[in-house]
């Protein structure tokens, strides 16, 4: 079982120890999972709040396998043919035309537009057609924001892994993309969606891994600023806020207090650098309300 | 699995799976999804970890076995009284994990975890403890509410999108898909495609209030709960008099007496005092926080007389409204003729409460859904 290569990971102290050095501190729920996903051939389901690092995984997962990222972002409308393949309408068109001059290409026109040369991949049947050896890395982001029938959709090619062209034929993957699905939860996903997946909550980072994640993610900066910088948004996280901010905000944050020179944390520079945590007007007042100092 | 040498293999393996067997059993009683197919994943998936290690077990398992993050919460709850009962029978159950302590405290005072368990076994100083049966509160001879609550769940759980769909009697032509049906025509538009606005489903979240000073309405509140949660399947019950208890899934049983059953079983707390405030922020910190403002709508039943505080209510009202679309009070006594808003409680909410209306009965109901008709 020890397969050292890049497509399973040995051991779970192996993946901690690959995204740790992309930078990416990766907690044992994680790198457990993402070990029995490899060995299981199952997609993972990451549901968080939002600036927990859900997409970052499947890119920094992508970077330790050395193999490309392919991303479909969902939305409201999202459909088959903008996530799966598309037919080069302008392009045959065109062929039509020109054959239409041509009397030997007039006779099996139906065979030569309905080829590989006129078919769009998109990022389903890209991540299908990948030849391999390595699998591809498939990012399916906040799929919550897409409809109920496109979950259906992508059940089927999830549990195959092939999608029929009817024109053309059939493709199956050659290897299994890595596939990881992120949910703001802006949603509940259908059942059976779910049932194909490995399921792990991210939750907000304990202060030992946030301290961490400032110093490996922001060069220069020093260890007990760090600290003061997680004790505050450890700190605000407790507040009902109505967007709490997520360990992205943390690294806005402690860039900008890098740029602004700041090397100590003061109630009047969390107040007027309040907009890089929080995104919301009231939030922002009622920080203003409980006052600053009281989260140093 | 290192020690396939060893003599004592068989057994602590034959072991092994009996444990992850009834811990699987376990967790299905508690109504986590435990298919046969996560059985055999769960399996697969030991067959490539160390499951010796105790962590790594509980995760491995976990991975395969839950759909959501109360499941996540729910199957280390389990996990953890099946290995160490002794604690969890004491109830001075402390997480062993930090990702089991979520967003529950407040500012400035840390209240450490509270988990599903203990809040369950903490009651406000009114409450009124016992088995109830609900069983006596169903008026069989109430006449059905089913229309209505299709034209109130037409009227409230919908709204058009700005999005199209294909639609055979759509108005407007969707020209991509014609050219594309015509393609082999040699481009002559001979069959045409037409597209009409999506309709988007909206979630409702119903908040009904059990207090005692409710008792006359059950009847009708049990009505219009299980006809809504039939209804509209996404929709999320819930029930509050000094705590809150969600009974969705409850609600979903068979037959009205089964399902009177599992909600008399599940809520302890039916005819105690009220704290609106309370539940509402369970709501603002649990529910509401997930899913987006723009599709979900808050209904609210109740009397709004209340015995927690004012500022309370007008906060977490304040903040509820952010996170909804809508807010609906439903007030049962507002049909009488002595009505005046003396509920402090009520008095509070009422500036971020969109429709207010009376309603305690089918017909009153009725009413009820005309007037929305015209907002």
């Amino acid at each position: 079982m020890n397969r050292t290569d890049k497509n399973n990971f040995a051991s779970i102290d192996e993946i901690q120890m690959a995204f740790a050095e992309r930078n990416y501190v990766a907690d044992r729920s994680l790198a457990l999972t993402l070990k029995l996903a490899a060995d299981l051939e199952k997609p993972i389901l990451l549901e968080g709040e939002a600036g927990v690092g859900k997409t970052e995984v499947a890119k920094v997962l992508a970077a330790t396998m050395d193999t490309p990222l392919i991303r479909l972002q969902c939305y409201e409308g999202l459909d088959a043919n903008t996530s799966l393949y598309e037919w080069n309408y302008a392009r045959q068109i065109l062929h039509i035309r020109m054959a239409e001059h041509d009397p030997d290409k007039r006779t099996n026109l139906e065979k030569t537009i309905f080829n590989d040369e006129f078919l769009l991949n998109r990022p389903l049947l890209e991540a299908i057609r990948h030849p391999g050896p390595r699998p591809v890395v498939l990012l399916i982001d906040e799929v919550d924001r897409a409809d109920e029938e496109f979950e259906a959709f992508l059940l089927e090619v999830l549990s195959d892994f092939q999608i029929t062209v009817p024109e053309i034929g059939t493709f199956t993957a050659a290897v299994r993309p890595r596939v990881i699905l992120t949910s703001n939860r802006t949603r509940e996903l259908n059942d059976a969606l779910k049932r194909r997946c490995l399921y792990l909550w991210i939750d907000y980072p304990s202060p030992e891994r946030e301290r961490e994640i400032i110093l490996r993610r922001v060069p220069g900066i020093e260890a007990a600023f760090a600290d003061s910088i997680t004790n505050v948004m450890q700190a605000l996280r407790q507040v009902d806020f109505y967007k709490r901010p997520g360990i992205a905000e943390t690294l806005d944050w402690s860039q900008a207090l890098l740029g602004l020179g700041a090397t100590t944390l003061s109630a009047e520079l969390i107040q007027e650098t309040a907009g890089v945590i929080l995104k919301y007007h009231d939030d922002i007042e009622q920080l203003r309300t409980l006052g600053a100092g009281s989260f140093i | 699995m290192s020690n396939d040498g060893e003599p004592s293999t068989g057994s602590i393996e034959a072991c092994a799976i009996q444990r992850t067997l009834e811990l699987c059993r376990l967790a299905r009683d508690a109504s986590l999804p435990v298919t046969q197919g996560r059985l055999i994943d769960v399996f697969r998936a030991l067959r490539e970890i160390d499951w010796t290690n105790e962590d790594d077990f509980r995760l491995a398992l976990r991975t395969n076995l839950v759909a959501n993050r109360e499941d996540e919460i729910t199957f280390d709850r389990i996990f953890h009284s099946y290995w160490h009962p002794s604690t969890a029978a004491g109830g001075d159950y402390k997480p062993w994990k930090p990702e089991l302590v979520r967003g529950r405290k407040t500012h400035g005072e840390k209240r450490g975890h509270e988990d599903i368990a203990t809040q369950s076994e903490h009651f406000g100083a009114e409450e009124v403890l016992r088995q109830l049966n609900l069983t006596g509160r169903w008026d069989e001879s109430a006449p059905p509410l089913v229309q209505v609550i299709r034209e109130l769940a037409k009227r409230l759980a919908t709204r058009p999108s700005r999005r199209q769909k294909s639609a055979t009697n759509g108005r407007r032509i969707d020209l991509r898909r014609s050219v594309r049906r015509n393609v082999g025509n040699g481009m002559e538009l001979l069959r045409l495609s037409r597209i009409k606005r999506r309709v988007r489903k909206t979630r409702i979240v119903l908040l009904a209030d059990v207090s005692g000073s409710m008792d006359s309405f059950n009847p009708f509140l049990l009505q219009l709960m299980l006809g809504l949660q039939q209804e509209l399947k996404s929709s999320r019950s819930l029930v509050f008099s000094t705590q809150v208890s969600e009974i969705t899934t409850q609600l979903r049983r068979g037959t009205v007496r089964e399902t009177l059953q599992e909600v008399s079983k599940k809520v302890k707390h039916w005819s105690g005092g009220t704290d609106i405030g309370a539940a509402l922020r369970e709501l603002n910190t649990g529910l509401l926080r997930e899913g987006s403002a723009q599709s979900t709508v808050l209904i609210i039943i109740s009397d709004g007389y209340d015995n927690g505080s004012t500022e309370q209510i007008e906060q977490e009202m304040r903040s509820a409204k952010r996170r909804v679309k809508t807010v609906v009070w439903i007030n049962p006594m507002y049909g009488a003729s002595s009505f005046e808003v003396r509920a402090g409680g009520l008095k509070a909410a009422l500036p971020y409460v969109d429709h207010f209306l009376p309603a305690f009965n089918a017909k009153a109901l009725k009413t009820l859904v005309q007037e929305l008709a015209s907002i």
